[in-house]
């Protein structure tokens, strides 16, 4: 490949970048690990001067990347939707300041307000779990890769962990309300895995979920719902598909993939090119998940649904980095009155 | 894990899709799969197998869900292979294995892969070593259970499949890593010492240049034992992550026969003794009870009898009447024994709902309104409010982490035991030093007037319980203060409360450079009204770096104007400030 058609042509791309997400996306796609500079890379061995191929491709990566840090020290860290909201008035002039709720606890209310409408109450459960509530409740066995599926936070292993999903919460939920059918409840809760926190990834994020037990729930109340869930967040016009897919807590299961709002289903570095982004979890409550909650999976039938919030809440706001989310440098322009 | 599309004809041959519509119908069945790419003129798919499927890990078990949603048949490369009277003296006194098979091959050539297989492992992620080690690799992912070929000379032909209990203490692998080995370890050895542990071969067990006779085996093992193994050796291989899975062991003759079948064609040799099978325990498939007219109540669309029953079929599923039961509907199915994910009707359903096409079901159907019992705890109701009211008199709401460096109490504190990030391993019991890090935090961005709250859980133990609850911290700009709510919610009647009033203000931001803060004096003729001076001079600033503008002070007809600046340097902000106010 001609390495200075590259170096013009991402130049040109990198100085029209308007802002520091364009910039962030043009920085993943040449030198992200799967980036185009990592895969030129790989064709050293069959160039046919490789150790001179290799010091321009090392000269074009150092050369790019001054560029992106340069540009992105003069990049506004706003978006464009920003840029166009009305600024109104700021003024402590004898009025009243208004604080402001969270990102995440906004996008928590949006749903509640969405699911109590159709009749769900809001719901939580301790964060502190046994392996029973957790694991075990869920269909997934002592001694089961299914396990492998989460990194868990333990407190005293096996038993004692930090619950690593909101469907642990449905665990309680079901055992606890099993005498109380039908059951239609909400919850936004946070969740931990071990992962090691850097710009994409916590320890600690949040989902939100939804379970109905009732007579005759099928699938088709299940997908209705979900889209219209998506569709509160999204907008109407966002495209989301439901196929086939694998939790042990769920059967048949349902994973929704959205159409990528960034290359509308072409594929782009954003989906990993598969021009779909997997959105959560979902299926109707297997029947060993409702049997050990003490209900009858002959009479009653339910669904299960999850989404994590913070990514969305984070592309709502124009975030780039999960830590500012929780305790970081998050704050709130004063200004509405 | 990747497919190669031409090596998928060898089970399809009348296989005839555009990769496009492959990777999306594929994607639809239960296979995720991103994109597919072009290597080396090859069609290469990276499909994303979930752990309830271990019979996908395979071409064989992919091709298989294929040809009944594509309804065409799936053909079984035909075998015939020689055999001779020399039995095998090989034992196995380990309880873990499900089967074995192994056969001798004798007067063998090792030579270098033809190019189709060189091509083959190299896409699967694994260097090309000689024909015999390649077919084994080749079996490996075309039927999804691994093997191995041992070399005759070497180790002798008294295989033994058995439980190490201590006999061997350190273990070489092929590529020279050391294993400790423990008592319960599943070993493969002969009847001087190990050969390979249940993961991984050992020095002796490859095969050389000079290699002319070989006893190859095919095995499946109790798949908690392999999980053990794999985490207490440490070692992920190809062969662990397809044995720790619910592994077909009727599907091994499969295998068995094509690799004995290729080496024999790649390298020349005969077969040299008799097949020793071993099975003790031959898998009982369950017989299910199932409802025709299930798929249609799961799903919530009509899907016909009809459509199941012969869906049912084409997977291999065997159909009977249930002669105990009059309803015509209801039969008894037996599933095909390398579907061990099939277990209940409810399994049954989906085979059918998802070759059916989940797409056939309606998106706009939600589940309608439903008066069912509030069951909405009151200290959900109470953080609601709580939160309205605070942020009503000012205050920000950030969330900090739950996970904190240094406890509080560190007696009552508890600890996580295997926390990654080894800085924070103690869970908070006191929102206070989190909220202090986040003031430190605005002080660093010189954010004015700081005033914040947060609402999460603390957490302690006690008489040797874990107590979590919810407490309220707030900064009101001089001071810290905490408050438990689980502690108030016992004195409120929070469920009084059922209107929650929606708030919607979406102006969080992400700060990345300090806040810098400007006063300028402006001097009027005559009294103006506060808030048009501010519209008017806000206007004139782009409101990327503008973060805040108030009068602090009126004196007669002098205006004394705060303006707060972010996302620009001090040059920037003071030259903006002077010509926005016009001061010299």
């Amino acid at each position: 490949m001609d390495l200075n058609k590259i170096k013009t042509d991402y130049n040109e791309k990198i100085n029209k970048a308007k802002n520091s997400a364009k910039l962030e996306l043009i920085r993943i796609e040449l030198l992200g690990r799967n980036g185009l500079i990592n895969k030129l890379f790989t064709e050293i061995k069959t160039a046919p001067n490789p150790k001179e191929y290799g010091q321009q491709l090392n000269s074009l990566k150092n050369e790019l990347e001054n560029i992106i840090k340069e540009k992105s020290n003069n990049t506004i860290n706003v978006d464009s939707k920003i840029e166009n909201c009305k600024l109104k008035i700021v003024n402590s002039f004898g009025l009243p300041k208004v604080g402001h709720l969270h990102p995440i606890t906004i996008t928590e209310r949006q749903l509640n307000e969405v699911f109590r409408k159709l009749g769900f109450s809001i719901y939580n459960s301790p964060e502190i779990v046994t392996n029973e509530y957790n694991f075990l409740r869920l269909n997934v066995p002592q001694n089961h890769p299914a396990m492998d599926m989460q990194d868990t936070i333990y407190i005293k292993q096996p038993q004692c962990l930090l619950r690593t999903q909101t469907s642990t919460i449905e665990s309680y939920l079901l055992q606890q309300q099993s005498k109380n059918l039908p059951i239609r409840a909400a919850f936004p809760g946070c969740v931990y895995r071990n992962e090691k926190v850097n710009r994409s990834n916590h320890f600690v994020f949040h989902q939100y979920q939804a379970v109905v037990v009732d007579k005759g729930v099928t699938m088709k109340d299940l997908i209705g719902t979900m889209d219209l869930m998506f569709k509160t967040l999204y907008g109407p016009s966002v495209v989301v598909r439901y196929r086939c897919k694998y939790y042990p807590e769920v059967e048949p299961g349902v994973g929704p993939d959205m159409q990528c709002f960034n290359c509308k289903g072409k594929g782009c570095v954003l989906c990993k090119y598969a021009g779909w982004i997997e959105m959560g979890g979902s299926g109707m409550i297997h029947p060993k998940v409702l049997q050990m909650a003490g209900i009858d999976p002959k009479i009653y039938s339910g669904f299960a649904f999850g989404m994590g919030l913070d990514r969305w809440t984070m592309a709502e706001n124009y975030i780039t980095d999960i830590r500012t989310l929780m305790g970081g440098n998050l704050a709130y322009k004063p200004n509405e009155l | 894990m990747k497919i190669i599309y031409s090596h998928l004809k060898t089970f399809l041959p009348n296989l005839n899709v555009t990769p496009q519509k492959l990777r999306d119908d594929i994607t639809m069945i239960g296979h995720f799969t991103n994109f597919y790419e072009e290597i080396e003129g090859e069609i290469v798919f990276d499909l994303d197998i979930k752990i309830n499927r271990g019979d996908c890990l395979g071409y064989y078990g992919l091709a298989r869900d294929l040809s009944v949603l594509y309804n065409i048949p799936l053909i079984i490369p035909e075998t015939n292979l020689n055999s001779s009277n020399n039995n095998l003296p090989i034992t196995v006194t380990s309880p873990d294995v499900t089967r074995v098979m192994c056969v001798k091959i004798s007067n063998l050539k090792i030579s270098p892969s033809p190019d189709w297989l060189v091509k083959f492992t190299k896409i699967h992620g694994v260097n090309s070593v000689n024909n015999i080690v390649d077919l084994t690799n080749y079996i490996m992912f075309m039927y999804g259970i691994p093997n191995h070929a041992f070399d005759a000379t070497i180790c002798g032909d008294h295989i033994i499949w058995e439980t190490n209990n201590n006999k061997t203490k350190e273990f070489t692998t092929l590529d020279g890593t050391v294993l400790k080995l423990s008592s319960q370890n599943l070993v493969i050895s002969n009847p001087s010492e190990v050969l390979s542990t249940d993961l991984v071969g050992g020095k002796k067990s490859g095969t050389y240049d000079n290699t002319t006779d070989i006893i190859i085996e095919v095995a499946i093992y109790n798949r908690v034992r392999i999980r053990l193994d794999s985490k207490e050796l440490k070692t992920i291989t190809e062969a662990s992550t397809r044995l720790e899975k619910d592994l077909d062991p009727e599907t091994i003759p499969l295998a068995f026969n094509e690799l004995a079948s290729q080496i024999i064609k790649l390298s020349g040799g005969h077969i040299n003794s008799k097949t020793y099978d071993y099975y003790p325990n031959p898998i009982s498939v369950p017989t299910i009870k199932y409802d025709f007219n299930s798929a249609s109540q799961i799903s919530g669309i009509n899907i016909s009898a009809d459509f199941a029953k012969k869906t049912l079929t084409n997977l291999g599923c065997v159909i009977a009447r249930n002669n105990n039961n009059s309803d015509e509907a209801i039969s008894l199915v037996t599933p095909p024994p390398i579907r061990k994910d099939i277990t209940i009707p409810e399994d049954l359903s989906e085979e059918i709902i998802r070759f059916y096409g989940y797409n056939n079901i309606p998106t706009n159907q939600p589940v309608t309104y439903k008066k069912t019992n509030n069951i909405t705890p009151k200290i959900l109701y109470l953080i609601e409010k709580t939160k309205d009211e605070l942020v009503s008199q000012g205050y920000d709401e950030v969330i900090t982490w739950p996970l904190i460096e240094t406890p509080v109490d560190p007696k009552t504190v508890i600890r996580t035991e295997n926390s990654i990030n080894a800085e924070v391993i103690y869970l908070r019991q006191s929102l206070i030093p989190s909220l202090k890090n986040q003031l430190d935090q605005y002080s660093r961005y010189k954010l004015p007037n700081p005033k914040f709250f947060e609402i999460g859980k603390i957490y302690y133990q006690e008489n040797g319980k874990y107590i979590e609850k919810y407490a309220l911290g707030t900064y009101d700009g001089q001071e810290f203060k905490e408050t438990i709510l689980d502690d108030l919610v016992e004195t409120l009647h929070a469920t009084s409360l059922p209107y929650i009033p929606k708030v919607i203000n979406n102006s969080a931001i992400e700060l990345t450079s300090q806040i810098i803060t400007l006063d300028a004096n402006v001097n009027f003729t005559s009294p103006q009204d506060p808030l048009k001076l501010i519209e008017k001079y806000s206007a004139k600033i782009n409101k990327n770096i503008l973060w805040s503008m108030e009068i602090t002070d009126i004196f007669e007809n002098k205006y004394t104007f705060r303006v707060n600046y972010y996302n620009c340097d001090d040059k920037t902000a003071k030259k903006i400030h002077l010509s926005t106010f016009n001061l010299t």
